[in-house]
């Protein structure tokens, strides 16, 4: 249970650089890290109740975060290259 | 076998805690993402390791594997795809430091 | 804990609406999406966590295909002129709007336990097993008690289909315009979507399958499976989907719920129906998925490829 505390620090850290970072690969960066840690505090909140259906919903979230990420990246890719066309 | 999930837990927090002094230290951009990507797919990895000791061989641990498994395919690709737009876009950064350079147009995103 | 939970929650809420560039605000969406979902599973709602989470991880494709869209069809982007004295007193009640909402929060986290009227949750934990059958009982409800919402949303979501289909034209362009992936350049992703796309699709099968006794169902599953439809798009670059064909299979399953549901609560009573319980949540549960994939599926791909006929 302490360590849903360390990661909700180190999830305030994350969120600092997203709205801080200077590019906007910055960001993108951030929500992946953030994505990984909201994993980990649901695998701590299961572990810790000793509930195994909850472990689906991180599942859920890696997979479909993945692909939104890589959506946004090959728009910002193709955007950029385009010049604002 | 709780003590040595324990330890795995803490090791791996001790290496998210590197990727957050890594990600707010450097101030090059390439040096940032190396420094997240690398140390939070291992953290994670380690933590999750950590867990499935704590539990044993019960369904939980092999669920909590599977779930490991899946992030070690996919976090390292998310982290490749991000990179590979930055640096295919032209945000290039020479030495230390991120101002030196900008080639790209960020305006209109 | 709960507490600081809402706050970040609060927090991630004054960055979206702050925000004004578009792919920025994407970004502080699903980090409130995220926060969001959590908040939720903290609350003790795991099925609304997933559906958050599915929710948000879909919108975020849409809204891109849709940006992308825009910019093909615009040659200077303009924003929309806001009013500016509409703009500067909205800035002036910008504090006390969020301070109403930090007190509203504040409120609701320490309320008194004061004597609620619970008569309606006992009467629904006590008989759902009983009378719709299950061990989730969130199915038990959409399910069984509250049919109708579930018929309602359902067509509601095929209302809203159809609205995308037959509102979204333009002339001009070609049927390749609205294409964001150059993945195949890189061999790395190809190869890694191509492995993950079948566990996609093994996993929104579990969660169909399993949606009347763990958290998860229809709704959930069937995003899934659209998920997997875009993430074959990204590997082939596949443009030729009938999409016709996805529209009439959407319709059939409609009406398919309509006749299920129609013939189990005519000749059921309450605590009997005329089918097994597990088959009849199973069939709605698959249904309601195929019906949840298509719609999807034919929104990403009418934006995507098939604007101009």
């Amino acid at each position: 249970m302490h360590m849903i505390w360390v990661m909700l620090a180190l999830l305030a850290v994350f969120i600092v650089r997203v709205v801080k970072g200077p590019s906007i690969w910055d960001r993108l960066l951030g929500l992946s890290v953030i994505s990984t840690k909201v994993i980990l505090i649901i695998v701590f909140f299961a572990s810790y109740n000793q509930i195994a259906y909850l472990l689906d919903i991180a599942i859920v979230f890696v997979l479909l975060g993945f692909i939104s990420i890589i959506f946004t990246a090959l728009f910002l890719l193709q955007r950029i290259k385009a010049g604002g066309k | 076998m709780q003590v040595v999930g324990d330890i795995f837990v803490i090791i791996g927090t001790v290496f998210i805690l590197f990727g957050v002094i890594g990600l707010m230290k450097f101030k090059n951009f390439y040096t940032r993402i190396l420094v997240t990507a690398k140390i939070d797919t291992v953290g994670v990895i380690t933590v999750i390791i950590g867990i499935a000791i704590k539990h044993g061989l019960s369904f939980f641990s092999m669920k909590v594997l599977l779930l490991m498994g899946i992030v070690m395919i996919v976090n390292p690709l998310a982290s490749h795809m991000i990179a590979r737009s930055a640096y295919l876009s032209g945000y290039q950064t020479e030495g230390q430091d991120d101002k030196a350079k900008t080639t790209y147009n960020e305006e209109h995103v | 804990m709960i507490q600081i939970f809402l706050f970040f929650w609060l927090v991630s809420a004054f960055l979206v609406t702050k925000e004004q560039k578009s792919v920025r605000l994407i970004i502080y969406l699903g980090i409130f999406s995220l926060i969001s979902s959590l908040c939720f599973l903290l609350f003790g709602a795991p099925d609304v966590a997933m559906a958050e989470a599915v929710i948000s991880a879909f919108s975020t494709i849409v809204f891109i295909v849709c940006f992308e869209k825009y910019y093909t069809l615009v040659e200077e982007p303009n924003h929309l002129p806001i009013k500016a004295g509409f703009q500067k007193g909205l800035r002036k009640a910008l504090p006390f709007i969020a301070f109403t909402v930090l007190l509203a929060v504040l409120f609701i986290c320490f309320l008194p336990g004061g004597e609620h009227n619970t008569y309606l949750k006992d009467q629904y934990t006590a008989r759902f097993v009983q009378d719709v059958g299950g061990e989730n009982a969130v199915t038990a409800i959409y399910l069984g008690y509250r049919m109708y919402d579930t018929l309602f949303e359902a067509l509601m979501l095929l209302v809203s289909i159809v609205a995308v289909v037959h509102l979204s034209w333009h002339k001009g362009g070609s049927v390749t315009d609205g294409k964001p992936s150059d993945i195949r350049d890189s061999d790395i992703a190809g190869v890694t979507v191509r492995i993950i796309c079948p566990i996609l699709l093994l996993f929104s099968v579990y969660l169909i399958m399993n949606g009347h006794i763990s958290p998860g169902g229809g709704f959930q599953g069937g995003v899934m499976i659209a998920a997997f439809f875009v993430c074959r798009y990204m590997i082939y670059d596949i443009y030729d989907v009938r999409i016709h064909r996805v529209i009439t299979l959407e319709k059939l399953v409609y009406v398919g719920i309509l006749v299920i549901s129609m013939y189990v609560f005519l000749l059921g009573t309450s605590t009997y129906l005329p089918i097994p319980q597990s088959v009849y949540l199973t069939l709605m549960n698959w249904l309601v998925g195929i019906k949840v994939a298509s719609g999807f599926l034919i929104v990403f791909y009418r934006f995507i490829a098939f604007e101009r006929r």
